[in-house]
């Protein structure tokens, strides 16, 4: 399981205040942190322009340099606007980027899909157009197949492909986890070698024990066919839980970071 | 006779049972649900507003206490609404055979570029619960639209949702449509969404805002 590092976003708001204020050390660490505690990717969300930062776009170059450099994990650019994503990506200095993310809507699929293409980078795409979250699995594999299409029109490769299935809390409507599940069994089957990618705690919303259903529905989504998620690496009970995920699922062969986990003292119950 | 029955009803509110076959919040509890108690209560000949009073509004204020105290979450407080949501349906002919006026027509909107609905949707849920008239417009809703909806069908009270610091503007923007149509003091603006807050309600100007569909039921009740 590719583990998304969640903490830089500006959303955040002691991150919020660590960009508007420039606090490029608190950055630093949170990126140094993140890296440690075994993230594949570290997501890059610079916000919509805030405080000192007029200007989006630079409020994000400025952060894509100071994430690159301390560490050398890939990085996830996480916009829904085209612009701030192109800028993002200029700045970047890898070979192996993430973006973070589209939609069906082709206002920015096309746009975004070309500097996908452009730059070799694997794109998140929610599968979900201008109506809102579909609220079942069908209308959400409508939404694959038409970003699909139009990605691999623009030269994209199926595996480039990260489809977000979309998680809305089960407090609202008990049925949505399975909803969940369902699609990415749905995407992986019609498209073998598209991957799949969620943020997992929008599943517990309104519910008491959150961690516990977190975790929970991490091992079911893996189970589904998950490859990613986009989560906080330093909760190290939910990275117990990926590793045994990965392990009960065949992807730990003869348990090895199982075991040197465990050795590690990184096993949580 | 008619005050067990109101009891009952009130009791099975709080337990979130909307018929016979729900389970309630205590599992060991059987026998009618809200909606039968809603039928038996008007075969017996108690009045629409008895029943919405004292059974099923006194009933979804004990689950608001228990929802801000932590002891409900929202799946607990959406089962009490739906109980009470049905029965309003099953009380609608009867209130309007007896004149009886709803408290008020609320417009609700989840505006422009905002597609979240969960947070609309519980405050479409309670306040309907609570005795309001709830036209919900939907999510990503074109301002031009909110305010042709005040125009044309005069709703007393305007709820919109924003849950991103992207969209929150455009409540302001509403606001200020409503000005140059003149229509700003015919209706009360409510505010909601995880971004905003008192202060960001009072610096676009709307009457109020409102923290959960609990809050917001409080304040319009206020209004009355």
């Amino acid at each position: 399981m590719l583990v998304i590092g969640e903490k830089i976003n500006a959303s955040n708001k002691s991150v919020g205040e660590a960009i508007s204020n420039k606090n490029q050390e608190f950055l630093e660490n949170l990126t140094r942190e993140q890296d440690a505690a075994g993230a594949d990717f570290i997501d890059v969300n610079a916000g919509v322009g805030h405080g000192t930062w007029e200007n989006p776009a630079m409020a994000m170059e400025w952060l894509v340099d100071i994430v690159q450099s301390v560490t050398e994990k890939p990085l996830a650019i996480d916009s829904d606007t085209p612009s701030i994503i192109e800028a993002g990506l200029r700045k970047y200095r890898g070979d192996n980027v993430m973006i973070n993310s589209v939609n069906a809507e082709p206002d920015r699929l096309e746009p975004v899909g070309r500097l996908a293409a452009e730059r070799r980078a694997s794109l998140v795409a929610l599968v979900m157009g201008e109506g809102g979250i579909p609220p079942t699995v069908d209308e959400r594999l409508d939404a694959a197949e038409s970003i699909m299409v139009h990605l691999t029109r623009l030269g994209m490769q199926e595996e480039q492909i990260f489809f977000d299935p979309l998680v809305l809390p089960v407090s609202v409507d008990s049925n949505q986890g399975f909803v969940t599940l369902k699609t990415i069994e749905g995407i992986k089957s019609r498209y073998p070698s598209a991957k799949t990618v969620v943020g997992l705690s929008n599943i517990s919303y309104g519910l008491p024990n959150r961690g516990l259903v977190n975790r929970a529905f991490l091992v079911m989504a893996a189970s589904a066919g998950l490859d990613a998620a986009i989560l906080n690496p330093l909760d190290a009970r939910m990275m117990s839980f990926i590793r045994v995920a990965d392990m009960l699922t065949g992807n730990d062969p003869s348990c090895k970071g199982f075991i040197r986990a465990h050795r590690k003292g990184l096993l949580v119950e | 006779m008619g005050e067990d029955i109101i009891a009952a009803m009130k009791e099975n509110v709080i337990q979130g049972r909307k018929t016979e076959e729900d389970e309630g919040i205590d599992e060991e509890l059987t026998g009618p649900g809200v909606l039968e108690l809603t039928k038996e209560a008007l075969d017996k000949g108690i009045s629409p507003q008895v029943i919405i009073t004292e059974g099923l509004t006194a009933g979804m204020q004990v689950v608001g206490e228990k929802f801000s105290t932590k002891e409900y979450f929202i799946p607990d407080m959406l089962a009490s609404a739906e109980a009470v949501g049905a029965a309003m349906d099953v009380l609608k002919p009867h209130l309007e055979a007896s004149n009886v006026e709803t408290k008020g027509k609320f417009a609700i909107a989840t505006v422009q570029g905002d597609i979240h609905d969960i947070g609309k949707n519980i405050v479409s849920i309670l306040l309907k619960g609570a005795g309001y008239e709830v036209h919900d417009l939907g999510i990503d809703v074109p301002t031009e639209k909110i305010v042709e909806f005040v125009r044309e069908e005069k709703p007393q009270y305007l709820g919109l949702s924003a849950l991103l610091t992207t969209t929150m503007v455009v409540m302001g923007n509403v606001i200020k449509a409503l000005e140059e149509s003149g229509l700003r003091d015919k209706v009360k603006v409510l505010i909601g969404g995880a971004a905003v807050s008192d202060e960001y309600a009072s610096e676009i100007g709307a009457d109020a805002y409102c923290v959960d569909g609990f809050d917001a039921v409080k304040v319009l009740d206020a209004y009355q």
